[in-house]
Parts: structure tokens; C-alpha cells; sequence
């Protein structure tokens, strides 16, 4: 190891700045925005005013209908601090993130690193790992709906087989978000999967083959070698994994409509049903600020904590 | 990663949220969804337009039948369109639950809404009063052969607002049983005209149920409810309403229940699927295809089912709701026939409107092959609606019709059964009590009552 410290892991930190300076004075600016346009117009239509209204609509009592919308201040949010079921579907938006986020990134490395290994049969691999992900939303969660059927599912069937109980995949409270993180794992894992294969595929080899010289077991290479230059993609895959799982919504609206009792309905959920079913836009507007709110905190929190470890 | 740029871009101060980096991987992955979203909507918009969208006579109709209640529907309006008399129909199905309630107030709240669309008869309570509906005039109606005389007084008392009639029922849509013929009668459950005898006592349906279950070797009553936001809550409201005591959401609350019926019809539906004889823990299309699958003689439904019923080839009979406690009621919904709110309607085509209705429902009788009751009465005196089985065996639910406490944010598709739902779910699986079941209910209602009225 020693020997190839001088040439150091993070080598391209020595190189000329990678980063273009901003061009100054140019006078190129006009055709670049001319470019830019046709995407930056319906970001700004689509998103950003979207974001500028509702958060005007959180201030007053907006509805679907046709009733006079009046300004109520601050209301919307007094209401949704005291409302225990944006604190309930907070919560099940969090825990399922860390249900899903954790396994949707070790699972996909070791899935990835499986692959590069030179296991036999590459494609067949690659194909199963990826196929999942492909699959519409609909189509996985009836997939999943079946198996996890209490009478007739395959994974009762399965269990019964071993001699163990029944569970009640989606009627236990207790079992149902992890049953729906089961799911989301099999159904997106390879999207990481990838961005780990490619990111493994694109190392330089010197390293390893000098580690292995130097009498580095294949577990000390792993350790030593390969996870440390996967860091970036650790950190890349870790922070759209996260944003990604805060986001969920579609499966479980598939699957069980939030139930039991509630226990699985994400925060999203519970916007939809009060803006939508519920016709309240002006406090949904205002739920969904206290998510987004939620949404900067553990972005800047990832920020922080990447920042200081580089 | 052969550069060293990615992860200094993420560190780099871009304010919060993700940076570019990471923000292209995400812009391209939205990209990729809102590319895919376009396409999936694309076959659906080529649809509406199909009935000839540019021609400004076609009558713009909204509704959320499919699959075998839309083909009855396309044939019901292909039959009304026929003739010098007929009409030019624009057609759009879209699809049944909380997303077609949100469409319809949209489009009503955007004054430019369809001529005319489906609403279910508990939801008018949430429509009507945020002016999201413009009232039928009945005079018009009348002189197409239509008046409140063509239909049974408890539809018809719901359809109204301020004294304003709102909507036209088409049918009236019971939750009721469905069984196995052969089964029931080896079971000893049927009368001597070979149909199912009423029960009387909540003793009785239980050893139904058991009686069931030995004959079919597996279980009694199917009944699904995991993760469904109706099915509990269709069958509480009948065994409640058969207590006698009422459920009412007066605005502003607190909400009026009888706590002790309520507990006696939560603990009574415990016993009834307590995981032996009937399983508890069956969702709905489990317990449709275990019924259709012969394992269970009874299956507690809505009438909606019986084509796909009818099609399994199982010896199939139908009957109300079974009466258990002191007097009949069967919980129902309505699907109606209202005037979506437009700005400025043309006084033409709302006439027109209004005959499209009426002859619509002189369809009915094409409407009840599907398994719904008519609500336009005179259908029901016509001889091929006797002929119609097990249709007519259960044409009296009509008359015992309980429907959604009429408020702003119950009826069909809303987040009030969805609520409800979710405690009785509970107390079926066995994880709470029939009393906390209750109480939770009963705390939900009131939260609901609690929010300011979006629609007043």
C-alpha cells in the first residue's frame, strides 16, 4: 500500500481545475440561452411558479370549489403543527425512507460487485437485477398485491412450506410498511445497481493488482481498495436514494391506500387526500410546505455531512 | 467518476436542494417520467375526442362506467341517439374514485364542465352547496315524460339542496349477498321456492356462516375489507341502520352515534369472520375469487359484481343484505344523473340535456341487466324486469335504501369511508377492540366535522 501512496487515491485533486471558469464578456450568451429556452421555460412555468402559488395558497383557505378564497395567515400551518395525522404520516414517510434506503444501497452494491466479480452468465445477472425497474408502477404493486395475499399469496405459501406461520403482510400493522419496502427494493434497486456497476467498471485496476501483490486478501482489497474509491458513488446513490424514498407515494396509494389504520399512508398521501378528496387545497398547500421544509433539512444535512468528510 | 468534479459540485455552495450533479440525473429521470406520462395519456385523449369533439351539437356526457356497466351505457346511449330524434353524444369515461370526483369539481369549478355527468347520490351533499352543479328544471324534465312521482321517496329525498332537485337517479346500487345455490341448499339456508330464507337474529347468520363452511369444506362467508376504503364501512352502515339508531354529521359536530349499537354491529362483525369458519383477513378481489373459486358459500358484495359473477358458471343466487337485527335497511348508493356547473349555458342544450336524461333512464331496463336496480320506477312494472334473475329478487333493497349521512365530505369515494374503514379494518383483523374500534370512529368523524367546510 505504502508504495503507491505518493500518487495518492484522490490523484485528479492535483490536476488543473476541471471546472471552467464562468466565461466573462464572451458575448456568446445569446445563442446559449436560445438553447437553454426550450427547457427553462416550462422548468419556470411547471415548477418554479407552481412553487411560488402554493405557497401563496398556504396562506389563504383556497379551495376546489367555487367559494370566495379569503387570506388566513399563518392558519393552514397552526392547523397542520396540531394535526396528529401530519405527525403520523411524517412519521411513516420516515421510517419507510430508512426502511428502503438502506438495503436499496447495500443490496445494490453487493449486487454490483457481484456482477464485476466475473461471475459466469454476466447478462442473464445484469438483466435480472435491471428488468424489475422497468416495470410500471401498476404492474409491480399487482404483482406484489398477489403474492403477499393472506390465503392464496406465495408468500404465505412459501412460509407454510417451511413450517412457520402466516403473516399478514398488508392487514399487520406491525409488517405492512416493511412489506411495501420489500417491494420498492425489488422493484427499484437496479436502478443503483447500475450507477455501482458503472462506477466499478470505470476504477482504474492498478490499484487492486498492486493491493493484491502486495498479499491483500480479497475481503482487505474490498475494504481497503474498492469501497473507498466507490465513495462518490456511495454518497451520489445515498442522497437520490434518500430524496427519492421521501417521495413515495405511488406504490403504497396501490397498494394500501395507507392502511391498516393508517400505518403505511406517507405524508404525500395525505396531502393528495386532503387537497384532492377533501378539496382543501390551501391546507394541503400548506402540509406540503412542512414536508418541503422537511425535504431542505435533510438535503442540507446531507450537504454538511458529505462536505466535512471530503 | 474518473473525475474529481461530481462530488465538488455537490459540496459547492448551491443553496439547498440537490446540485447540478446529481440535479441532471434527476432532470433526466423526471424527463424520462413526464416523456412516459405524455404517452400513457396520449391513447386516452384520442379517445374523448373520437364522438366527433369538434361538432358543437354533440352533448358532452361524463361518467365513470367500465368494463361491463360501460358497454350497457354505450348501448343505452346508441339506443337513445337512434331515430330523427336522437342525439350526437360525446363520451368520456374516466375512471371510478376519488380522481373522478376531483376531475368533475374542477371541471365545474372552471365553469366550462360537460353537459351532463354521473355523480353518486352521496356525494351531492359535497357538490351541490359549492355551486359546483346547476339545478334540473323539472318542468323541462316533465314534458319528457319524467317526474318525482317515477321514483321511490328515499332515493328521492336525497336528491335535493336548498329545495332545488340537483340530480336524477339511474339506479340504486345495494350492497348485498351473493351465494352459492347448491351450497346454500345443502346447508338447509333456502326457503321451498329454493331461495335464501330470511335470517331473523344475528344467532342465525353465525351459524350460517358455520353451516356454510362445512359444506364447502373451507369457509362460510367471504367478505373482503383489507385495504379497501368501502367495503367495512358499506357493511356497518347496514347493520347499524338495521339497529334502528341513526348516524348523523351535523355541521360543525359533534357527530350523533349511537355508541352502544355501534359497538353491539362492530362486535357482532367480529364474530361473524373471526378467522375461523369465515377468514378475516381477505381483500377484496381475494374474496371475490375465493367465492368465485368455491371457497365460501356466501359472499357479502355489491350488486355490481353479478356479471362477473354470472360469467364464473357457479350456481348463483342473490338476495338483500340479510336482515339481523330489528328492522330492514341495506346500504345503497345512487348513481345520478346532475348538471355539472357551466358559466354560461346555452338554454338549447341544456333542454337538450335535460331530454338526454329522460331518455336515458326510460333505458333502464338494459341498465339492470348489469345488476342495478332502476330507480326510475316505471321500468321496475315492466315484465322483463321480472324475468330478469336474480336481478328482481332483490329489487326491494331500493325501498330500504340507507345511504351516506348526507355531508360535505362523506359519500362514496371520500375520505370519510376511507376513515371509517380504517378502524373497523382493525377491529376484523383482531388488533383492536369492538369499543376502541368505536371510539376511533367516532374521533374520526369528529375530526372531519372539525374542518372548516371547503364547499360552503
Amino acid at each position: 500500500m505504502t508504495t503507491i501512496a505518493p500518487t495518492g487515491a484522490p490523484a485528479p485533486a492535483g490536476e488543473p481545475p476541471v471546472v471552467p471558469a464562468p466565461r466573462r464578456g464572451t458575448g456568446r450568451r445569446g445563442p446559449g440561452m436560445l438553447f437553454v429556452l426550450p427547457f427553462a421555460v416550462p422548468f419556470a412555468l411547471f415548477l418554479v411558479w407552481p412553487v411560488v402559488q402554493g405557497l401563496w395558497m398556504s396562506l389563504t383557505d383556497s379551495s376546489l370549489t367555487l367559494r370566495d378564497t379569503s387570506f388566513v395567515g399563518l392558519d393552514n400551518y397552526a392547523e397542520a403543527f396540531g394535526d396528529p395525522d401530519v405527525w403520523s404520516s411524517l412519521g411513516n414517510t420516515v421510517f419507510f425512507t430508512a426502511a428502503s434506503s438502506v438495503p436499496l444501497v447495500l443490496i445494490a452494491l453487493a449486487m454490483a460487485l457481484l456482477v464485476h466479480s466475473g461471475l459466469a452468465g454476466q447478462w442473464v445477472w445484469r438483466l435480472s437485477f435491471f428488468a424489475p425497474y422497468l416495470l410500471p408502477v401498476t404492474v409491480v404493486t399487482l404483482i406484489w398485491t398477489w403474492l403477499y395475499q393472506p390465503e392464496v399469496g406465495l408468500g404465505n405459501e412459501l412460509l407454510g412450506s417451511l413450517g412457520l406461520e402466516p403473516v399478514g403482510w398488508l392487514s399487520d400493522e406491525a409488517v405492512t410498511m416493511w412489506s411495501v419496502a420489500a417491494l420498492t427494493v425489488w422493484w427499484t434497486v437496479g436502478f443503483n445497481f447500475l450507477l455501482y456497476l458503472a462506477a466499478l467498471q470505470s476504477l482504474p485496476s492498478a490499484y487492486d493488482e498492486a493491493a493484491a501483490l502486495d498479499g491483500a486478501g480479497a475481503w482487505r482489497r474490498l475494504w481497503s481498495v474498492t469501497l473507498p474509491q466507490l465513495r462518490r458513488t456511495s454518497v451520489l446513490v445515498a442522497m437520490l436514494q434518500i430524496l427519492a424514498s421521501l417521495k413515495v407515494f405511488d406504490q403504497i396509494y396501490i397498494l394500501t391506500k395507507g392502511g391498516p389504520n393508517g400505518s403505511t399512508r406517507p405524508i404525500l398521501e395525505y396531502v393528495y387526500d386532503i387537497g384532492f378528496t377533501g378539496y382543501r387545497l390551501g391546507y394541503a398547500s400548506a402540509v406540503s410546505y412542512v414536508f418541503f421544509a422537511l425535504v431542505i433539512v435533510v438535503s442540507l444535512a446531507q450537504l454538511r455531512l458529505f462536505r466535512q468528510e471530503d | 467518476m474518473s473525475s474529481s468534479s461530481p462530488a465538488h459540485e455537490v459540496s459547492a455552495s448551491h443553496g439547498p436542494g440537490p446540485a447540478p450533479g446529481t440535479g441532471r440525473r434527476r432532470f433526466l429521470r423526471y424527463g424520462a417520467a413526464g416523456a412516459t406520462a405524455l404517452l400513457a395519456t396520449g391513447p386516452l385523449a384520442g379517445c374523448s375526442s373520437r364522438a366527433s369533439a369538434s361538432d358543437a351539437s354533440a352533448l358532452s356526457v361524463w361518467d365513470l362506467f367500465q368494463g361491463g356497466d360501460g358497454m350497457l351505457m354505450n348501448d343505452m346511449i346508441r339506443a337513445a341517439s337512434e331515430g330523427p330524434e336522437g342525439f350526437q353524444v360525446d363520451r368520456t369515461i374516466l375512471d371510478w374514485g376519488p380522481s373522478y370526483y376531483t376531475k368533475l369539481a374542477m371541471s365545474a369549478a372552471g365553469g366550462r364542465a360537460s353537459d351532463v355527468a354521473v355523480l353518486h347520490l352521496s356525494r351531492l351533499a359535497g357538490y351541490a352547496p359549492g355551486g359546483l352543479l346547476d339545478p334540473f328544471d323539472l318542468d323541462v324534465l316533465a314534458e319528457f315524460g319524467v317526474t318525482e312521482k317515477d321514483f321511490t321517496s328515499a332515493v328521492w329525498s336525497r336528491t335535493k339542496h336548498q329545495g332545488r332537485v340537483y340530480a336524477i337517479p339511474l339506479d340504486v346500487h345495494p350492497f348485498i349477498v351473493f351465494y352459492d345455490r347448491k351450497a346454500a341448499g345443502e346447508a338447509g339456508l333456502l326457503d321451498p321456492k329454493g331461495e335464501l330464507a330470511p335470517m331473523g337474529s344475528p344467532k342465525a347468520l353465525l351459524e350460517a356462516g358455520k353451516a356454510l363452511a362445512d359444506v364447502t369444506g373451507k369457509s362460510g362467508i367471504l367478505f373482503g375489507h383489507v385495504t379497501d376504503t368501502a367495503q367495512s364501512w358499506r357493511q356497518f352502515a347496514a347493520l347499524y341502520a338495521q339497529t334502528g339508531a341513526s348516524f348523523t354529521l351535523p355541521d360543525g359536530g359533534p357527530a350523533e352515534i349511537d355508541t352502544d349499537a355501534a359497538v353491539q354491529v362492530v362486535s357482532f362483525m367480529q364474530q361473524l369472520f373471526d378467522g375461523r369458519t369465515n377468514p378475516n383477513n381477505l381483500d377484496y378481489n381475494a374474496a371475490l375469487a375465493g367465492f368465485v373459486g368455491g371457497r365460501g358459500g356466501m359472499a357479502m358484495l355489491g350488486e355490481w359484481e353479478l356479471p362477473t359473477l354470472q360469467k364464473s358458471g357457479i350456481p348463483l343466487g342473490a338476495a338483500p343484505f340479510p336482515q339481523v337485527f330489528g328492522r330492514p335497511a341495506v346500504y345503497t348508493d345512487s348513481h345520478s344523473f346532475v348538471l355539472p356547473h357551466q358559466d354560461s349555458p346555452d338554454p338549447a342544450r341544456r333542454r337538450e340535456a335535460h331530454r338526454y336524461v329522460a331518455e336515458i333512464l326510460k333505458q333502464s331496463l338494459t341498465w339492470a341487466s348489469a345488476g342495478h336496480i332502476p330507480a326510475y320506477q316505471p321500468v321496475l312494472a315492466e315484465p322483463g324486469y321480472a324475468a330478469l334473475k336474480p336481478q328482481s329478487s332483490y329489487a326491494d333493497a331500493g325501498e330500504v335504501a340507507v345511504l351516506d349521512p348526507p355531508n360535505w365530505f362523506a359519500g362514496a369515494a371520500s375520505n370519510f369511508q376511507n376513515r371509517m374503514c380504517q378502524p373497523l379494518q382493525s377491529a376484523l383483523l383482531g388488533n383492536t377492540s369492538a369499543e376502541k374500534a368505536v371510539r376511533q370512529m367516532v374521533r374520526e368523524a369528529n375530526s372531519l366535522l372539525r374542518q372548516p367546510n371547503p364547499v360552503a
